[in-house]
């Protein structure tokens, strides 16, 4: 409970308190995104039409004189957002399944984990790019389609938890004094997964975006004027050998949340994480 | 034997469920599949024809049946927009998709290994951040924007390499036998070929393997960490054993396996992967076939490439599996 008292406890070295300074940026700008822009990031500008950066337009202009740095920044808000949506939806329903599954056990619980163990194999990218191309090419329909192939990562880790959780003492204990099971999910197994389950968003945020922008450059997410980091790239494609700032900068928007989303989630593991503080 | 059995069992029950998920992919599409195959001018006749051709009036149980029936002989159906069977469409796309996966894992195996097991060996000194620091950042990238930013800078700017396609230009003619431009170039005898297919493949494959380079490289030197902390190293190092002999001779056969099941994974995901890299580089396989399928939205055509795509990485874990368990004598005896 010590993460409640001292939020950035996690952080030890001045490379993770960057990483953790530019997360708290970019969930700043996906908040704020709108309010902050210098430009509207939708507003064509056949005079601008691919500008170098120069001081009015810092990261230069795109193929229809769009304001690079506004799409940037409100790219945060598109591509941030949705990452978010994918891992709550799959933590909601990965959890259920799983902690289900850990309760009833037996053979509902076998054939459950069997379909997540296959499921989780399938490559995710080309399970997406199936769903995404039965529901139509949207954003909404590749965030779908993530979640469709991304909860069973979560449905197993909680499923282990809550099975952990279940063989220790003061779950007997409950059982004699006739707790209901509702209160035994609520106050026992969520609070002691909450650890584990932080990790591990942490950790799959960065797997996430990655996989949204991707979807999108192929054109199967976010579609064009939309300021999604992939759906920009896949925009500035053309005019890459001559505007490289339509390519480079969303590229590392990109990089940067990825990485920073990664760093912290390995600094939050270093620290939560009781099985590597066991070995 | 029962271990093969299991195994085998388990791999059948995952096809299962591969085609039953395409098989529902192919259900969901939004519209009467019979309409949008007839086209915008068909009449009532010619839709309720294709209706029956295409077994839509039919209850969904009998459907799947159907649709698993004709898979087993072969009939992945035909695109939509291409009338060719997809069959004879992926089998000519597969081969470059395949020496792409393969050439960028070689790279991926080439990297992961050695640098995984150097900084366990050396763990928290200088080479290790920096190794660790590699693959932070490796796992950072998108494989879509590196692939175009290698593709400018060392292709364009630099003329380093081949910007796009399989082969040059002067070879434009060249039609091998069995698809793997590689392979081809070694049995016709021709170096030239060879080689230059090779230098089309190193960018491409480059900017696929980095993020999987990553992963492996992470599980690698953990594995290895923890090997290193077995008390038979401790043995053998006051055995006075060299450290090369403790590195390559004990701790490497020891701790490779649970990486391998990690590769050997990977090679699928890579497979599936090819959708963010084959168009960049213009070259043809599967990943462009289904996002040109998909853009087109030729569903049929998405569903058999999620299942060939699944076929091969279930293949790929079996091969994987059953060697490791030949290899590993411990899993032998436990039965």
């Amino acid at each position: 409970m010590k993460s409640f008292l001292n939020l950035t406890f996690f952080v030890k070295s001045p490379f993770e308190k960057l990483a953790l300074g530019i997360v708290v940026f970019i969930i700043l700008i996906s908040i704020l995104g709108d309010f902050i822009v210098p430009y509207d990031p939708t507003q064509i500008d056949f005079r601008g039409k691919l500008q170098p950066p120069s001081l009015e337009h810092p990261l230069g202009q795109d193929g229809a004189g769009r304001d690079v740095l506004s799409r940037v920044l409100s790219g945060a808000r598109l591509t941030v957002l949705s990452t978010f949506t994918v891992i709550f939806v799959v933590l909601v329903i990965g959890c259920t399944i799983g902690i289900f599954s850990a309760f009833a056990g037996g053979w509902i619980d076998n054939i459950l984990m069997r379909i997540a163990d296959i499921w989780l194999g399938f490559p995710p990218l080309i399970l997406a790019l199936g769903f995404a191309a039965a529901l139509g090419a949207s954003l909404e329909a590749a965030i779908w389609a993530l979640i469709f192939s991304w909860w069973p990562n979560y449905a197993r880790l909680s499923r282990m938890i809550t099975l952990d959780i279940l063989s220790k003492p003061f779950i007997a204990g409950a059982e004699v004094l006739g707790v209901p099971l509702w209160r035994k999910v609520t106050f026992y197994v969520l609070p002691n997964a909450f650890d584990v389950l932080i990790i591990q968003v942490a950790l799959d945020v960065s797997a996430v975006m990655l996989s949204i922008s991707g979807l999108s450059f192929i054109g199967v997410g976010a579609q064009i004027p939309a300021p999604e980091w992939g759906s920009m790239i896949a925009d500035g494609r053309a005019h890459m050998s001559t505007a490289w700032w339509v390519v480079v900068f969303p590229g590392l928007a990109i990089f940067f949340s990825a990485l920073s989303f990664n760093v912290v989630g390995d600094a939050l593991r270093r620290e939560l994480d009781p099985l590597l503080r066991r070995v | 034997m029962h271990y093969f059995f299991q195994r085998f069992v388990f791999s059948l029950l995952s096809l299962f469920i591969l085609t039953l998920i395409t098989f529902l992919l192919s259900q969901v599409v939004p519209g009467d599949p019979a309409i949008v195959a007839a086209g915008p001018n068909a009449g009532a006749e010619k839709i309720e024809l294709l209706r029956s051709e295409m077994g839509l009036d039919k209850p969904l149980t009998q459907q799947f049946l159907i649709y698993v029936g004709k898979l087993a002989q072969g009939d992945l159906g035909k695109s939509w927009f291409t009338h060719q069977p997809i069959l004879e469409d992926l089998i000519r796309e597969l081969p470059p998709s395949l020496e792409l996966v393969i050439i960028a894992m070689i790279i991926n195996l080439m990297i992961s290994l050695p640098l995984g097991l150097w900084s366990a060996r050396y763990n928290d000194t200088r080479f290790d951040s920096s190794v660790r620091l590699f693959a932070m950042i490796g796992a950072g990238l998108p494989i879509f924007w590196t692939a175009l930013i290698l593709q400018n800078v060392i292709g364009g700017e630099l003329q380093l390499l081949p910007i796009a396609g399989r082969l040059s230009f002067e070879y434009r003619a060249f039609e091998g036998h069995t698809g793997f431009f590689l392979l081809d170039g070694l049995i016709l005898g021709r170096p030239d070929i060879f080689f230059d297919a090779l230098k089309h493949l190193i960018l491409p494959a480059f900017s696929l393997s980095l993020l999987f380079t990553a992963v492996g490289l992470r599980i690698t030197r953990t594995a290895m960490i923890s090997e290193f902390q077995k008390d038979y190293v401790l043995l053998a190092r006051t055995k006075a054993a060299s450290e090369p002999r403790i590195m390559f001779k004990h701790v490497f056969p020891n701790g490779a396996p649970p990486s391998l099941t990690v590769f050997g994974m990977q090679f699928g995901w890579m497979l599936g992967a090819t959708v963010l890299v084959e168009e960049i580089y213009g070259r043809p396989g599967i990943g462009r076939y289904a996002v040109k399928a998909v853009t087109q939205s030729d569903i049929h055509a998405v569903v058999a490439v999620v299942l060939v795509v699944g076929v091969v990485f279930l293949l790929a874990n079996l091969v994987v599996d059953l060697l490791l368990y030949i290899l590993n004598p411990r899993g032998r005896m436990d039965k």
